[in-house]
């Protein structure tokens, strides 16, 4: 699939049909990645595929200038469509290079079954449903689904709907979703006093980096809210009303664009379950209006269109 | 802060002007009684209502929103009143998830000929928010700017 990937790169860049790949290339750190932007033919070769690709690259294409040829998983091939419906991207400006993606290994997890740091890991390897862990010359096997991650483990379409150029097999859409919802299933079962509670203290500990935002695919507004002065509607100091009302917003933002990509909750530097947040927001509106993200770039972005008959009976 | 025994609940109304508004006027201009728990602020549609606002009013410590706006197929500006249904809707919904008392967050449809309508609605939203009590989400009696929020 690498060799593949870096053929269909290199030839895109020749014959001049784009001018930047957006890809992944081998990290600094032990089994990470990091996303390499290039035009240079050469540089091509750096481009990887393994399961440590987290990275949403959707990200970039508002800010690139000219034709890109990007690498996309599932859930980032929905985040461009999504682009292309909101008419932030031109659908002829991008080339998709779709990965069938089996999911991503989330470190954490990793590091929570073997009790060891990343960096004391020797080799992480997958085989088919199975992971391969090696560390002090010793090998470990665990199942797939303890490892990837929650967002993952829901997975609705782990092969790109959109794309120009596949690389590999179609996989198929994961069936048990039971374990991505966990988290927000136990939410659920609390009543509201203790669940704005548990909101509260979660969000009490952010710091306002805007990490979510600004990884955020989704969030592509040229002035945030947050920023906004005339009114100030949010206070720039990290307090948890603030931030919970910054949290609201940006789900209601993003409602309707959210594809659950997970890349607000990986980027928080302060470990904020943040995909509890946007999982709900995304089922509360295939649950109300019938809509999944980025699925078909030629329907209506969500908040701009509307049924006549909807959603009413909470209205007297 | 008052004494719990005489609490009244707080309710801010965002009132069309194409409708809503002009029903609360005839409410009045016909003599119909309804609670005086109800602040009025005059919008020009219920689609210009953002769900920041909604969220801004319970952070300042009102213990509910009243949204109004025209009956489906009747907005002034053909859609706006569609597109507040959808926004309140996921509001609503995403501020139950997150504890939100559902109670808090009221919308209706109220024309300029439905006075006693109007009254109608506010006098139950005031019940209903005297029965789950008062706002203490945002546990501040005092606003963002540091001023005490007005009775």
């Amino acid at each position: 699939m690498e060799q593949k990937l870096r053929r269909e790169a290199k030839a895109l860049l020749e014959q001049g049909q784009v001018d930047y790949i957006v890809g992944f290339e081998p990290g600094s750190l032990k089994f990470t990645t990091t996303p390499l932007i290039t035009r240079d033919k050469e540089e091509v070769d750096r481009l990887v595929i393994n399961p440590f690709i987290v990275n949403n690259l959707a990200n970039f294409l508002t800010e690139l200038k000219g034709r890109v040829g990007i690498i996309a998983k599932g859930c980032d091939s929905r985040s461009i469509v999504s682009l292309i419906q909101d008419n932030k991207v031109a659908r002829e400006d991008v080339v998709i290079l779709g990965i069938p993606c089996p999911g991503i290994i989330d470190l954490s997890k990793v590091e929570e079954l073997i009790g060891k740091d990343r960096d004391e890991l020797e080799a992480i390897s997958r085989e088919g449903d199975k992971v391969v862990i090696t560390a002090d010359g010793k090998t470990s096997e665990f199942s797939i689904t303890e490892v990837l991650f929650d967002n993952c483990l829901g997975c609705e379409l782990p092969t790109p709907q959109e794309y120009d150029i596949l690389l590999g097999e179609p996989t198929l859409p994961v069936t048990d979703r039971s374990a991505s919802q966990a988290k927000i299933e136990q939410l659920k079962g609390m009543p509201p006093q203790p669940r704005w509670e548990f909101w509260s203290n979660e969000l009490s500990r952010c710091i306002r980096c805007y990490a979510c935002r600004n990884v955020c695919p989704a969030c592509f507004c040229q002035r945030c809210f947050v920023e906004e002065t005339e009114p100030q509607w949010l206070m720039p100091v990290p307090r948890w009303q603030d931030n919970l009302m910054f949290q609201v917003i940006r789900n209601i933002h993003v409602a309707g664009r959210c594809t659950d990509c997970g890349e607000c909750e990986r980027a928080c530097p302060v470990n904020i379950p943040l995909r509890s947040l946007t999982k709900e927001m995304y089922d509360i509106v295939g649950e109300l209006f019938h809509f999944k993200a980025g699925m078909d770039k030629d329907t209506a972005p969500l908040m701009t269109h509307y049924e006549q008959e909807e959603a009413e009976d909470f209205i007297r | 802060m008052k004494q719990e025994s005489e609490w009244e609940p707080r309710l801010l109304g965002f009132l069309c002007k194409w409708c809503s508004y002009a029903g609360a006027d005839l409410a009045g201009t016909s003599r119909k009684k309804y609670p005086a728990n109800i602040r009025i602020i005059k919008v020009p549609c219920s689609g210009r209502i953002d769900p920041l606002f909604i969220l801004k009013a319970l952070r300042l410590g009102f213990d509910g929103v009243l949204v109004s706006g025209c009956h489906p197929g009747e907005c002034h500006y053909q859609t706006g009143n569609y597109r507040a249904r959808r926004r309140i809707a996921l509001t609503k919904k995403f501020l139950e998830y997150m504890g939100v008392e559902p109670t808090r967050i009221q919308a209706s449809w109220v024309s300029a000929s439905e006075g006693g309508k109007f009254a109608e609605v506010v006098t139950e939203v005031t019940n209903e928010l005297k029965e789950i009590g008062p706002n203490r989400l945002f546990d501040e009696e005092r606003d963002i700017y540091g001023t005490k929020i007005a009775p």
